[in-house]
């Protein structure tokens, strides 16, 4: 092999470094089981069983629904599709614009949800945070779209931890 | 031959046929899955995260292992188990703000912990598109048909990607 310094070619360092990395990490051993074909057989039903299991399958559906109708109904997330806020990237905006364009849209109770501390340890572990609820939004941080609560009360997460990256469009994005 | 008879062939011929492209999906995307969990972990940083979404792209690859093109089996499997991992981040971080939860979740290599730290400064996309330039080498044409974006914006996200990994490692110029 030839003798390559790879300090002469930053691109070449950083390919082989990235290579190298990835290569390092994990990875299974093998992909999941195709259900298809082979296994078929083992969970063939009879036509007498079709009614019974379509009978619980539309109940086990049903009961689902119902729950999950009521989980969504409490918290459905304001720039979630079908909100009328989706798609609007507040992620990008620094809290008091956030602030601003939601009242724009008629959202004037906001609890303003403001995490401090630090994202990660200096050796990369999880950090240490807080949060405390404010009315008025703080003048910077990452802005994380939240949830509309019952009675048109918004809830959006303002994030100022030191090593905080932001998300969305505006993920790696310097703080607001 | 019977009405039942020739239902039967043709049961039988049916489930040749399935076991044949089962058969043949396997041998085509199996050797690319363990690199492919290994990309995900990088660009999901989530070693679990990763391994759901590689099992979530590799049965929708092989449910839609009729449409595949015949050309570049890595790039057809990659570019599925991208957008659904651009798919899943984006549900995630909704799903944390929702519940007020913001839990940094990345996987770093203790061998290289500084590349690892600066990969992570990225954004997911920037990090897929400059890994599949420096790792694969695929294209900018390539790689903006697999993230669906135009071909300047994969030139601007490498080109930055690229030097903010210098940047963070002093790797210089």
């Amino acid at each position: 092999m030839d003798d390559l310094d790879l300090d002469l070619d930053p691109n070449l360092d950083l390919m082989t470094r990235l290579s190298a990395l990835e290569a390092r990490a994990p990875g299974p051993a093998a992909p999941p089981e195709l259900a298809h074909g082979r296994r078929r057989g083992r969970f063939a039903l009879s036509l007498a069983m079709a009614p019974v299991l379509a009978l619980a399958v539309v109940g086990a559906a049903a009961a689902g629904a119902a729950v999950i109708s009521r989980m969504a109904e409490g918290y459905p997330g304001i720039e979630n599709p079908g909100q009328p806020l989706a798609g609007a990237n507040m992620e990008c905006m620094t809290p008091p614009d956030a602030a601003a364009f939601l009242a724009a849209h008629g959202y004037t109770d906001v609890d303003w949800q403001v995490e401090s501390g630090t994202a990660v340890t200096p050796e990369g572990g999880k950090g240490t945070s807080s949060s405390v609820h404010v009315t008025t939004p703080p003048a910077h941080g990452y802005v994380i779209p939240g949830s509309r609560l019952p009675g048109g009360r918004v809830i959006m997460v303002v994030d100022q931890r030191v090593g905080a990256t932001g998300v969305g469009a505006c993920f790696g994005h310097p703080m607001p | 031959m019977t009405a039942t008879d020739v239902t039967g062939t043709a049961r039988a011929d049916g489930a040749a046929v399935a076991r044949d492209a089962q058969d043949a999906f396997e041998a085509a995307v199996r050797p690319h899955y363990a690199n492919l969990v290994r990309r995900l972990v990088l660009v999901l940083g989530d070693p679990h995260d990763a391994e759901d979404v590689a099992q979530d792209a590799y049965l929708k690859a092989y449910r839609s292992w009729d449409r595949f093109d015949g050309v570049d089996v890595r790039a057809w499997l990659y570019t599925i188990a991208l957008r659904l991992a651009f798919n899943q981040l984006r549900g995630r971080r909704r799903w944390l703000a929702a519940i007020g939860r913001i839990e940094p979740r990345t996987w770093a290599d203790p061998a290289d912990p500084d590349l690892s730290a600066a990969l992570g400064t990225l954004d997911p996309r920037t990090r897929s598109a400059l890994l599949l330039s420096l790792v694969d080498g695929y294209t900018h044409a390539e790689i903006a048909r697999m993230l669906s974006v135009p071909e300047g914006t994969v030139a601007s996200w490498i080109s930055r990607g690229r030097a903010a990994l210098r940047r963070e490692l002093d790797l210089g110029r």
